[in-house]
């Protein structure tokens, strides 16, 4: 499954959203990342990200939950679906393969 | 903590430019995170933060696609348009083709002439001094009236270059003429070329640049020659024409001039035209024999230096003839030279229109036709829209919108006018080659961005208007009306049409009216007696061995057995020589006669077959022919001789005395009555051989004339010209009128059959069930057609009734410019009016003699 490719950013966005789980949207995935990461994102970039990975089908995304903050607007939850599940566990074998074939690492 | 709203302006942006899709949870987001930040961080921070990420949110995936969204609604409507368009193209043909057959004939007409005039505006306006450069014009006053040329006294040259210094440059020169020219050396040849006599300045006050040699060299020497690109590289085929020799030719003489110059080729906008330029010092010096201050034998035009004004170089000028000439009654004046191509005409003195009329005139005709075209188009496209009512109702009980609708018509008609300009630009393509033949010119179709912002600008405009009507008035009914059978009325539109029914036939009658005069007239003017012979009459330049032994070859072409008569001979149609140089006895001051002078020898003028009043021609019985001169009757009227011949006058060249007078023949043109003529006796300084031939075996004796001319001049080309075709050429501009007036005369009648057409078949459709009723009532199909064609008939009439006085005064006004007219009769009015009813019959009859055949339970059956 090669044609599957990974960027970095994309990673890190979609290992994000399957932490937060039923929870990951806008807002909630940019303060995940900071917190762990310690790694300022911002929204346009973000939006970016999910917009693309939701077009390769690897997340899908729901609106809900009006509520009296954020001025009356629903959020947009994004989860993974089973072809982003697979895609990262792939990414995950692949990186673990790697780091396996060293020899030897300081 | 105050709790403050986020910046509005910026929210407002973000709302502007976001994908619709992810708009509101992204403006949640935002949302969220100021009221946080404003929370933890302040006012003021929450509001930087806010900026900075509407501001990175600006990017690709998240502004929404402008094009792509604007494009999605506007496509779709125009795309439906488009189809209903082309959809009700394929229903109504008929009406479909009419529009864009008027309307294409209509703009082709226009774009064509619109060629045409500006062709003629450009011409001359190449010189880049053309806002200061004069033509020195030349006012002849005598008994008859001022006449106007552009010849004036070569002698004026020098005293203008050095008594007004506010004329820049001083160009002097002749008028272009035919030449025999030659190079000899490995392969020689002879060219006949037209050439002019023209002084240094010439260069620099008009604009014909030079493509080789030195500027300041040119022509300083009596035997430098200029040749234009084209000449250079027929006389000198892949050489370099710079430094080579040519041999002039003049009458029995030889002469060598140096090329010291190439020019790049003359424009063709460029109202003379040449190939080549000797030095107009080695003319004055050597060709000019009486240098007089009556002699106008030099053009001259002057550029002024900036600040002078024309009115004053021109007095100046004035002053310094009328010094070196005391008594003159000519008078000379500046005139802008780029006028002169479209203002040529003078008329006792005063310029008085020339061209520009035809300009003008043409400008109008293209006005009006465009006017008609674009009538007629309206008007067919409303008739037609309320046929369209119950789609219009259907449509908006659907939910139409009146402004789609009134889209749906302009979409229409302005898709309509796209493609009649499209054709139209097809067919001035297609005729561009014959329109360029019939007027002599050599236009192309270049689509300029002027051309093509006009078309533009013409095409919406006409488009617009075609559909104002439907889209304004038919969208505001309402549809419940419309579905009920509520039926338009258009009884104010309806006056509107038939007045353009009588002005369209009106018009055509002019125009069938115009094109017979024109056509009779010019059949009198091509069978009008002149006072000569010009059938079967050659003549050809007198040069090389002819100027010496002309007499040897006189005598062997009268031999040859096509050849009926020869002789030497000055005569040219359209004059050529005019003089005011004779005195007789009893001349005042006020007797300033302008005389056309013709060089003669033996037999020429019998051979003209000019009819003798009195006296005898040159002729070899008499020894006395070497002062003789021979005048027209017209000459011997204006000096007021009783008994003329025997009696001596005083030419320049000396006394002479009358020999013989002359019947009057047509000598300039037919626009003049008879002018004052004199054949002098002056065999050596004729220009001409003439013959006239058996007319049955034209080209065997041309052959045999040529054979017995190259024995004589072996390198000359044999040119002969037919005084006939001189004489044709004359009546160029009239004989071009006269086709073109035929063209215009069919493409009117043409659209006012169309226009009529379109709307009998509108009237005939609406009275469909009115002429089953009658029908059903026992009325014949003939009583039908008269009572259709009837109505039209009246409009038809009433519009012949008011052509055919306008007609007979624009005839008369045409006619005034001739000496010679046709009487205007009465059939023409009548073959006019009764041409143009018939083919209005003829328009209606097929679509009434449709109606009145239909079966009325055809018609009668659906309520």
């Amino acid at each position: 499954m090669g044609k599957h490719h990974l960027g970095e950013f994309e990673e890190i966005v979609m290992l994000t959203v399957a932490i937060l789980k039923e929870e990951a949207y806008g807002v909630s995935i940019i303060e995940e990342m900071e917190t762990r990461l310690n790694r300022s994102v911002s929204m346009g970039a973000l939006q970016t990200v999910l917009k693309r990975l939701e077009g390769k089908g690897y997340l899908e995304s729901e609106l809900k939950g009006a509520t009296k903050i954020r001025g009356g607007k629903r959020k947009r939850y994004f989860t993974l679906t089973s072809l982003g599940k697979s895609v990262l566990k792939e990414t995950k074998e692949q990186r673990l393969g790697l780091w396996n074939a060293i020899p030897d690492f300081a | 903590m105050k709790n403050t709203n986020p910046p509005q302006l910026l929210l407002r942006f973000f709302r502007w430019f976001c994908d619709p899709y992810m708009a509101e949870h992204l403006e949640g987001d935002l949302l969220e995170r100021f009221e946080k930040r404003q929370l933890e961080r302040g006012s003021a921070k929450a509001k930087f933060l806010f900026a900075k990420d509407v501001l990175l949110l600006l990017r690709p995936g998240i502004v929404r696609s402008f094009k792509g969204y604007q494009k999605l609604n506007y496509y779709d409507m125009f795309k439906h348009n488009l189809i209903i368009t082309l959809r009700s193209f394929v229903r109504h043909k008929s009406s479909f083709i009419i529009n864009l057959l008027g309307l294409t004939t209509g703009l082709a007409c226009v774009l064509l002439i619109y060629l045409w005039v500006n062709d003629e505006l450009l011409v001359d306006g190449f010189h880049e001094n053309k806002e200061s450069l004069y033509h020195i014009m030349s006012n002849h006053t005598d008994a008859s009236g001022t006449f106007t040329i552009k010849g004036t006294p070569g002698l004026l040259h020098e005293e203008i270059k050095t008594q007004v210094p506010e004329v820049q440059w001083a160009a002097v020169y002749t008028d272009p003429h035919e030449y025999t020219v030659s190079v000899s050396g490995s392969t020689p040849l002879s060219l006949k070329v037209q050439g002019r006599f023209a002084n240094q300045e010439y260069l620099s006050a008009f604009s014909f640049p030079l493509k080789a040699g030195q500027s300041q060299s040119l022509l300083s020497t009596n035997y430098d020659a200029l040749i234009t690109e084209s000449l250079a590289e027929r006389l000198f085929p892949n050489q370099d024409a710079l430094g080579q020799t040519i041999e002039w030719h003049f009458r029995g003489s030889k002469t060598e001039f140096k090329v010291s110059g190439v020019l790049e080729n003359i424009p063709q906008n460029s109202s003379e035209q040449f190939e080549l330029i000797l030095p107009w010092n080695y003319f004055h010096d050597e060709l000019i024999t009486y240098k007089q201050w009556g002699n106008y034998y030099a053009r001259q035009s002057v550029v002024i230096g900036p600040g002078s004004s024309a009115e004053v170089v021109g007095q100046k000028i004035d002053a310094i003839f009328k010094a070196n000439l005391p008594d003159t009654r000519v008078e000379l004046f500046l005139s802008p030279y780029t006028d002169l191509y479209l203002h040529g005409k003078f008329i006792n003195g005063e310029q008085a229109g020339g061209r520009i009329e035809s300009v003008r005139l043409l400008s109008f005709i293209a006005l009006l036709i465009l006017l008609i075209a674009c009538i007629n188009f309206i008007n067919l496209t409303t008739a037609r829209a309320s046929q369209r009512m119950k789609e219009v109702g259907v449509k908006k009980s659907l939910g139409a919108t009146r402004q789609s609708l009134a889209y749906q018509f302009l979409t229409e008609s302005v898709l309509l006018c796209a493609l009649a300009t499209l054709l139209a630009f097809l067919l001035v393509f297609l005729l561009l080659p014959e329109f360029n033949h019939i007027t002599q010119k050599n236009i192309r179709l270049v689509f300029s961005p002027q051309l093509l912002v006009a078309a533009t600008v013409l095409l919406l405009v006409v488009g617009l208007l075609a559909g104002s009507y439907p889209a304004l008035h038919l969208s505001r009914l309402k549809a419940l009306l419309i579905l009920k059978g509520f039926k338009a009325t258009n009884n104010s539109s309806g006056i509107g049409r038939k007045a353009l029914v009588v002005f369209q036939f009106a018009l055509s009658t002019v125009l069938i009216v115009s094109v017979v005069v024109i056509f009779r007239q010019m059949e009198l003017v091509q069978t009008k007696n002149l006072g000569y012979d010009r059938n079967n009459l050659i003549y050809f330049e007198r040069e090389g061995q002819l100027t010496d032994q002309y007499e040897a070859f006189l005598a062997e072409l009268k031999n040859l057995p096509g050849v009926e008569n020869a002789a030497v001979s000055g005569f040219m149609v359209g004059g050529m020589n005019s003089t005011g140089g004779v005195g007789w006895k009893g001349k005042t001051d006020e007797d300033q006669i302008q005389f056309w002078e013709y060089n003669a020898g033996i037999n020429s003028v019998e051979l003209l077959g000019v009819e003798f009043l009195k006296g005898r021609g040159f002729s070899e019985e008499f020894k006395t022919n070497e002062n003789g001169v021979i005048f027209n009757e017209t000459a011997i009227k204006a000096m007021g001789m009783e008994d003329p011949i025997g009696k001596t006058v005083y030419h320049y060249t000396g006394q002479k005395q009358i020999v013989g007078v002359v019947k009057d023949f047509s000598i300039a043109s037919i626009h003049k009555p008879a002018e004052p003529a004199l054949f002098l006796y002056r065999p050596e300084s004729t220009h001409f051989i003439m013959a006239r031939i058996n007319g049955e075996q034209t080209s065997t004796t041309l052959q045999q004339i040529e054979k017995l001319y190259s024995q004589f001049n072996p390198e000359f080309p044999f040119k002969p010209i037919f005084v006939d075709q001189d004489y044709q050429a004359l009546y160029a501009s009239e004989q071009r009128m006269a086709v073109l007036s035929r063209y215009s005369a069919i493409l009117a009648i043409l659209i006012s059959c169309l226009g009529l057409f379109g709307l009998t078949a509108y009237t005939t459709e609406k009275r469909v069930k009115e002429i089953s009723i009658r029908k059903v009532l026992g009325s014949g199909v003939w009583r039908i057609i008269v009572l259709l064609t009837g109505q039209f008939s009246i409009l038809v009439g009433l519009g012949i009734i008011i052509a055919l006085p306008l007609s007979y005064w624009a005839a008369q006004q045409w006619l005034s410019d001739f000496a010679y007219q046709i009487e205007l009769k009465w059939w023409f009015f009548a073959l006019a009016g009764l041409g143009t009813l018939l083919l209005a019959w003829l328009t209606v009859f097929g679509q009434t003699f449709k109606a009145a055949r239909v079966n009325p339970a055809t018609n009668l059956r659906n309520e």
